[in-house]
């Protein structure tokens, strides 16, 4: 049990399948966290993520597969253990909230140590130290119907860690906020959950919430999980092209590997745009000579420049021009290729003008299709 | 990875630890529970099959198998007649009560009709009296001799024998078709007041008038409401005992439950035969239920999107106090005329179709409801007593169920739950004396039977699916997440239940009860199969007056009667408000 408890494993899911009628949900994933630490589960709508976090908190059972919390197995098809979800103790946080509207905030915080039987005064000193940590103490006596919905989040919130639970589940808890708050609280939660330390798993389809807010992110596409890494190996380094385009934006063109140079590095073939251009990159895991690639590259990693000094082999039109305050947004026509730019405002790009673009080998990456 | 793989997998638990892990509060709850409705659902129905094919011997004591009993319904001498009379009553009473229901709706929902907000109550009280106490009155109104309508018009009018007479299927039609148009107003009024008004506007956009709008957007986009309603009436009218019994029976109109009854009961009681009458009648109300189950209910929620809607409103210029007089008229002559008749009976020693002032006394109500007095009536003393009994056991019973089944079939969605949803439509389908033949045929030989409750399992059956509707609409309006997130908290299934389920739902659930309670204490023709001696209910006691005792009197325990259930209704408006109705 300890060893568990301060291993790696701390959460561990091993050959997860949930089937819904025919259709499989949740396609044999297996993944691991360590204690205290975030994870995101990032994808669209139909992944998987939602189905996989009910699977952990045991809202449904699963068709194969083991989930173990701190040592603790939670549901286990082979050995035929399926722990119901108030066993788990688990704190969750859903996307419409679900605070109780026929109790107030106190009572809603209060609900979870009620159950656990926790002598009343302990109640009190416990809530009262957790609507302080969500800046909630004055509403404290207020019915849950009678607050804002961000207040009703962080209530949300409150009511999952009071009871110090193993595990922290949240389920889109910030979509239904409107932008300005939203931002706001991927800042506030991350904080709070950092100073209680309790393992979590956070669920949404908003790349910008996962990057900012986790530890790791797993990303996933049809079931499977497609890559896990830290948010910065997951923007740099994308194993695939689904990755690369459901992470941040990238322009993504069709190529072919011409030649590896170094373990990591080589040189690649674009087959689409106005010429054919061969560029030096970084190379993918399992990327080989004369194999189909998609180039990735960020909009930010391209230079743009008006002379076609050396390396400047891309030679494009302007199209647009959308001016974002801190930077520019433009367009580079390329043959039947369209180049996402961002440059700086003081580079006055106009409609129309010629320019070249220069890619940096560093930022350039050559991933599987 | 392949389906295979996965298969091999979940068969490898063992045995042991996964039948415990089906052993829940959950699990064994859900199975007792759908265990009990299938037996009081199914039961009934399957004894009532088996017995529609059982011939009773000339002798009146053995019976043998045969199709004997469906013969008789062509051949015998007046069961064909009643089944046409059925057919027209309900065909007739479908036709009034759609054009009173739906010109109603419209113009509560739709027109500027003045104090169109105060009339829509009284539109519905129909709906919660009972439409036997209605006949009652109406015999008095228009009876060829008797009825005052016809004794005023005698007197002052000089018209020489009678202006009308309901003692016949007109009057049947008349009356059906008056109590059973909420039915229609409430499918109607919903989808009138809940459409999309961007709907109609962009055909009056689009140049079509008000006119062509109303013929071809309105009008469709409603007919699922108006058929839904149609075919509810059709089959309650087809199901109704008291209002034939009291108007049409006697005078040479025998209906189909007119005829059960006198096969369930009395000397000539043959129980098989009217098991297979029963079943016939049951055949064409379980149709008609499924196709508006099946295809018709399910394309009037397309109209419907749950958002508030401010509909658009005609102005009706001139025309609109005709549409006020209309809707004044029919609330006088649907509930304050057949009252105000009754109370004027009821206070006569013995009602000779004039109006005596000085004659006027409380005997009846004394000899009616006063159960200490000597000289009471026992029928009707009990019959309130057993009816306040019934109605709130049932009532209560009935809630539990219907909460427990709504938890089933809405959040659990596990093994059962599809079983159950059927089951809860099954009993709509089929009359109350229908449904009591097979509850009187399942259970005559055990100890049940003459006591009250075999009544209440009969009542329970038949109407715990309108609790569970009014539960179930209000559970389907909660997350589910407030459940869930209760689990997670670490409340057990049965803890989350009694501290976050049960709270939420305490409106749909107090108004589920109290509406059963009100059509349980107006239930006639369930308990007219299932009483003896001893177990009459209210409306068995009114009918017990109307067979062996004067009009006066009858007319007294029915004013009774309707006050409690008006009652009711004033508190079920507190508690419900007016879209809790809506069916």
């Amino acid at each position: 049990m300890q060893i568990a408890e301060h291993s790696d494993r701390y959460v561990e899911v091993q050959g997860l399948v949930k089937l819904f009628g025919n259709d499989i949900a949740v396609n044999e994933i297996s993944f691991s966290i360590p204690r205290g630490k975030f994870l995101t589960l990032l994808g669209p709508s139909g992944c998987g993520k939602t189905t996989t976090l009910m699977s952990i908190a045991g809202l449904h059972g699963i068709d194969a597969g083991t989930i173990r919390v701190g040592g603790v197995t939670y549901t286990s098809k082979a050995e035929g253990i399926f722990l119901p979800p108030e066993k788990r103790d688990i704190g969750m946080v859903f996307q419409s909230y679900a605070i109780w509207p026929h109790m107030t905030v106190m009572e809603n915080v209060a609900y979870p140590l009620e159950i656990r039987k926790v002598a009343p005064d302990e109640i009190q000193v416990r809530v009262a130290e957790v609507l302080r940590l969500v800046s909630l103490t004055e509403m404290a006596s207020k019915p849950a119907t009678q607050i804002s919905g961000g207040q009703q989040q962080r209530v949300a919130l409150a009511r999952a860690i009071v009871s110090r639970p193993r595990l922290l589940l949240f389920d889109e808890p910030l979509s239904n906020l409107d932008l300005k708050l939203r931002e706001q609280m991927r800042v506030k939660l991350k904080r709070i959950q950092h100073e209680v330390g309790i393992t979590s798993i956070y669920v949404t389809h908003d790349q910008a919430e996962a990057l900012v807010m986790s530890d790791e992110i797993i990303v996933m596409n049809k079931g499977r999980i497609e890559q896990k890494g830290s948010p910065h190996d997951i923007y740099a380094r994308p194993v695939n092209a689904y990755v690369s385009n459901f992470i941040g934006v990238a322009n993504l063109l069709t190529g072919r590997v011409v030649q590896v140079i170094a373990p990591g590095r080589g040189e690649v073939e674009l087959m689409e745009g106005a010429t054919p251009v061969r560029l030096p990159c970084l190379l993918g895991e399992q990327m080989k000579a004369g194999q189909q690639a998609v180039v990735s590259v960020r909009p930010e990693s391209v230079q743009v420049s008006r002379d076609g000094g050396a390396g400047g082999r891309i030679e494009g039109e302007v199209v647009q021009v959308i001016f974002l305050g801190n930077c520019v947004d433009c367009r580079v026509r390329w043959g039947s290729f369209e180049w996402k730019v961002l440059a700086h405002p003081r580079a006055g790009l106009h409609k129309g003008e010629k320019v070249y673009l220069r890619l940096d080998p560093e930022r350039t990456l050559a991933v599987q299709p | 990875m392949s389906v295979q793989t996965i298969s091999t997998v979940v068969t490898d638990a063992p045995l042991s630890s996964r039948w415990r892990s089906l052993v829940t509060q959950e699990s064994v709850a859900t199975l007792i529970v759908s265990v009990i409705v299938a037996g009081a659902v199914l039961l009934p129905l399957f004894t009532l099959i088996i017995s529609s094919f059982q011939v009773l011997d000339a002798g009146g004591f053995d019976t043998t198998w045969g199709l004997d009993n469906y013969r008789a319904l062509f051949t015998d001498r007046i069961i064909p007649k009643a089944f046409v009379n059925t057919l027209l009553i309900s065909a007739g009473s479908t036709v009034l009560a759609t054009l009173l229901g739906v010109s109603l709706a419209w113009i509560n929902a739709r027109t500027n009709c003045p104090w169109r907000d105060r009339l829509e109550p009284y539109n519905l009280i129909p709906f919660f009296l009972s439409p036997f106490v209605g006949a009652i009155a109406w015999h008095n109104l228009a009876a060829p001799n008797i009825g005052l309508i016809n004794v005023w018009a005698r007197d002052y009018l000089g018209v020489s024998g009678h202006l009308i007479n309901v003692d016949n299927i007109y009057g049947v039609i008349w009356v059906t078709g008056i109590f059973f148009s909420p039915l229609v107003y409430l499918f109607v009024v919903g989808s009138l007041r809940r459409m999309d008004p961007a709907l109609e506007d962009s055909s009056r956009t689009a140049g079509a008038g008000l006119l062509r709008t109303t013929l071809t957007v309105t009008l469709p986009l409603v007919a699922p409401g108006i058929l839904s309603g149609a075919i509810i009436v059709f089959v309650t009218s087809a199901g109704e005992f008291g209002v034939p019994f009291k108007l049409s029976a006697p005078y040479g109109w025998e209906t189909l439950t007119t005829q059960i009854f006198s096969k369930a009961v009395g000397d000539d009681a043959n129980h098989y035969l009217g098991a297979t009458m029963s079943m016939a009648l049951g055949a064409i109300t379980a149709f008609f239920i499924y196709v508006q189950q099946r295809y018709i209910a399910p394309r009037s929620f397309t109209t419907v999107t749950g958002k508030g809607f401010r509909p658009n409103v005609v102005d009706l210029g001139r025309w609109k106090w005709v549409a006020f007089g209309y809707n004044i008229t029919f609330v006088l002559i649907a509930v304050a005329l057949p009252i105000f008749c009754l109370l004027l009976v009821s206070l006569h020693p013995v009602w000779q179709g004039r109006i005596i002032p000085s004659a006027m006394t409380f005997h009846n109500y004394e000899k009616t409801l006063f159960f200490w007095r000597a000289d009471s009536i026992k029928a009707a003393t009990n019959g309130i007593s057993n009816s306040f009994i019934l109605a709130f056991a049932g009532a209560t019973i009935a809630m539990v169920l219907s909460l427990v089944v709504s938890h089933m079939i809405h959040r659990s969605k596990g093994f059962g739950a599809r079983l159950l949803d059927f089951l809860c439509v099954v009993p709509i389908g089929f009359p109350g004396i229908v449904l009591a033949m097979g509850v009187l045929v399942t259970y005559i030989k055990t100890p049940i039977y003459a006591t009250l409750w075999i009544i209440l399992l009969g009542y329970i059956t038949r109407f715990f699916p309108y609790g569970q509707r009014n539960v179930s609409a209000v559970m389907l309006a909660i997350s589910a997440e407030l459940d869930q997130s209760s689990r997670l908290a670490g409340a057990s299934w049965f803890t989350t239940l009694r501290r976050i389920t049960i709270p939420l739902l305490k409106p749909g659930i107090f108004a589920g009860w109290v509406l059963l309670f009100i059509i349980f204490l107006r239930e006639l023709s369930i308990s007219i199969i299932l009483y003896t001696s001893g177990t009459e209910t209210l409306s068995v006691g009114v009918y017990y007056l109307v067979n062996f005792e004067n009009e006066a009197l009858t007319a007294a325990l029915s004013i009774a009667q309707t006050v409690v259930l008006l009652l009711c209704v004033i508190i079920f408006r507190r508690v419900a408000g007016r879209e809790a109705l809506t069916a």
